[in-house]
């Protein structure tokens, strides 16, 4: 479903060129659930711009459903992103102008054809439990609101792959368990994900996990993980 | 079609969030579509007034006899005067119609009238200095009746007189000159002038007249038909006065007749009244051109702060061009509000100020008719459109290029 293959992205600073991504291989096959871990500026989140086609990479190659990214132009990964990819930012990531119901219908103006939106935006609203504040402005929303609301919006076009950076950074402990909740359920339902998180709690939910380190991903062995969990010694600080 | 949201909503609400911020830009687009409308508002109605005054400022040129040019000269009669070239100086020097076929050939003549004095008798009750009585061809005329104070309804014909300011008597009523009486068909408008002391009826009538005894003083020759004291002529428009009059002398021996150009001193003043169109629209110029930066400016610091939405819109899949009409259409819509607005205002502005008629120095001035109001109105409005249009381009190309990654990180 996403294949990338030794994809480096390097900026260039004064103090000379930086690889916030080096050389990194991740495969998450149709239906997996990824998580990739790693302390805070390690390019967990410049990783995940190059799998949803946000950048492209500097060297290597990033392949979803069996497409070359690198071949595309602006536009058709644009296309391709608002057919095939929801993206849950780490942030809200909404439209401040237009209502919660409105902001889960934007993502259907860019594809040539879509029916029936406004009923499925409802429904969506509904199925991530915030259907009651469908007419309010994301001003008025609270965290964890928003966040569902982002859910709904990055499931509006049906996509086959659900990208999500730190979609539970900012939420209390029961709304992070309701969220987790509902990526476990639609991943059961067949939606493939690639989550970012800091999270260790969440590695039983994933079918593969990877770590990031100074650019460097890893992909960790489940037996591994199971038997020492994630500990500061893997992780890092930022995942105790 | 998606039901009950659209790029125009997404559009509509973008403008509406910002209440505080895109009345700004309305404002700033309105008053740049005020200045256009109401300076060339005022250069329609300068061109009409100007139209107006030079329908009004009578012959560029006078044919006159040679002794009565002689006289002239002399200064004995007085210098060929406003007054002059609307109605020809009191004088018994004549000469024939019979003139009017040769002057009428010459090229870039596009007017021509006859005019006779008959004399100038003491009326009391008519006016407190003489009363000047012409003779006028009311079909050729074209000095006498633009400063009639209602337009006329049929020519000036027997037994009808057209009366100066000064001359007492209320319109349609009789005034007695000579064994006969005449109706008053028209009054003038004041020309600070002899002319305001005048008395202006057909040719017939002021032969007929010059022939009772008694009009005409002892020692004045008579009047014989077909006689005029001046034939006035208008020079067609942008032709020289001067080729013409000198094409109109060539036939005839200097002992015969002259032919005088207008006072050379009414020209500055014309060109000065024709100057003020060209000051205004310099000043719209330098309003649009000095207004193109700033609502350039404008549209990039909109598009700056909308940088985080449309990084978000990239990354949703929007295409460049969705993001570029966003971008722009945004603009012109503000645009075409803050031209409707400011052209509204305007014009309500100068037709209460104008049309009140409460500062001296714009009474008289021709309002232009509605049609080109509406014109104006409309050119205003579409100017600053185009203004809004092609400075929002390069602000809306760029938000459309941006990385959406890059521009929404960069404005967490």
């Amino acid at each position: 479903m996403i294949e990338a293959t030794g994809i480096t992205k390097a900026f260039t600073t004064v103090s000379g060129e930086v690889r916030a991504v080096d050389m990194a291989d991740l495969s998450a096959g149709k239906g997996s659930f990824t998580l990739i871990l790693g302390r805070s500026g390690s390019g967990k989140s410049t990783l995940l711009a190059m799998l949803a086609g946000l950048i492209r990479p500097s060297s290597g190659m990033v392949r979803i459903k069996g497409e070359d990214m690198g071949t595309l132009t602006d536009d058709q990964m644009a296309a391709l992103r608002a057919r095939e990819i929801g993206f849950v930012f780490q942030f809200s990531g909404l439209i401040p102008t237009v209502t919660a119901l409105e902001n889960v219908m934007i993502p259907t103006l860019f594809l040539p054809k879509s029916s029936g939106t406004r009923e499925r935006a409802l429904a969506l609203l509904s199925r991530v439990g915030v259907a009651d504040r469908a007419d309010a402005y994301p001003a008025t929303l609270s965290s964890g609101e928003m966040k569902r609301v982002a859910i709904a919006r990055a499931l509006i076009n049906n996509p086959s792959i659900l990208i999500a950076d730190e979609p539970t950074g900012d939420l209390d402990v029961d709304t992070e368990a309701e969220i987790m909740g509902l990526f476990r359920t639609l991943n059961r339902e067949g939606i493939t994900i690639v989550m970012v998180t800091h999270n260790p709690d969440l590695i039983p939910c994933a079918s593969h996990t990877y770590t990031m380190d100074r650019g460097k991903l890893t992909e960790n062995p489940d037996a591994l993980l199971c038997r020492r969990g994630i500990t500061g010694t893997l992780l890092g600080q930022d995942l105790q | 079609m998606n039901e009950n949201f659209s790029i125009s909503r997404f559009i509509t609400a973008g403008i509406l969030h910002r209440p505080a911020r895109n009345l700004a830009i309305t404002v700033c687009f309105g008053l740049i579509a005020a200045t256009i409308f109401s300076t060339q508002f005022l250069v329609a109605g300068t061109a009409g007034t100007i139209g107006e005054g030079v329908s009004r400022m009578g012959a560029d040129l006078l044919v006159i006899p040679s002794q009565y040019a002689l006289l002239l000269r002399g200064n004995q009669i007085g210098p060929v005067t406003a007054g002059t070239i609307i109605r020809v100086e009191p004088s018994s020097m004549r000469i024939a119609t019979s003139y009017m076929d040769a002057i009428r050939n010459v090229p870039d003549v596009a007017m021509m009238s006859p005019q006779v004095y008959v004399a100038s008798p003491s009326v009391p009750s008519l006016s407190a200095s003489p009363v000047d009585i012409y003779g006028i061809d009311p079909i050729t005329d074209f000095t006498i009746t633009p400063w009639l104070t209602e337009p006329p309804v049929k020519s000036l014909g027997h037994g009808e007189i057209i009366v100066g300011s000064a001359i007492s008597g209320e319109a349609a009523s009789s005034i007695p000159l000579g064994a006969h009486t005449y109706t008053i068909s028209g009054r003038l408008d004041p020309t600070e002038s002899a002319v305001d002391h005048s008395v202006f009826m057909t040719l017939d009538d002021a032969y007929a007249l010059a022939a009772e005894p008694g009009i005409l003083t002892p020692d004045a020759p008579p009047i014989q038909p077909g006689a005029v004291n001046a034939i006035l002529v208008k020079a067609a428009t942008g032709a020289d006065p001067s080729m013409v009059g000198a094409r109109i002398q060539q036939p005839f021996p200097s002992t015969t007749l002259k032919v005088l150009e207008r006072q050379a001193t009414l020209k500055p003043a014309s060109k000065a009244a024709q100057g003020l169109p060209a000051l205004l629209n310099t000043i719209s110029l330098v309003v649009v051109l000095a207004a193109f930066p700033l609502v350039a400016l404008i549209a990039a610091m909109a598009a700056h702060e909308r940088q985080r939405e449309t990084g978000l819109l990239l990354a949703m899949g929007a295409p460049r061009r969705s993001i570029f009409a966003v971008i722009l259409t945004e603009s012109l819509v503000l645009a075409l509000a803050g031209g409707i607005a400011g052209v509204a205002l305007s014009a309500a502005a100068i037709f209460l100020i104008v049309g009140g008629g409460h500062i001296p120095v714009l009474q008289g001035f021709q309002l232009p008719a509605l049609s080109g109001t509406m014109a104006i109105a409309a050119t205003a409005i579409v100017i600053v459109v185009l203004v809004a249009g092609l400075a929002s381009l390069v602000p809306a190309w760029q938000s459309s290029r941006m990385n959406p990654w890059e521009a929404i990180r960069d404005t967490r």
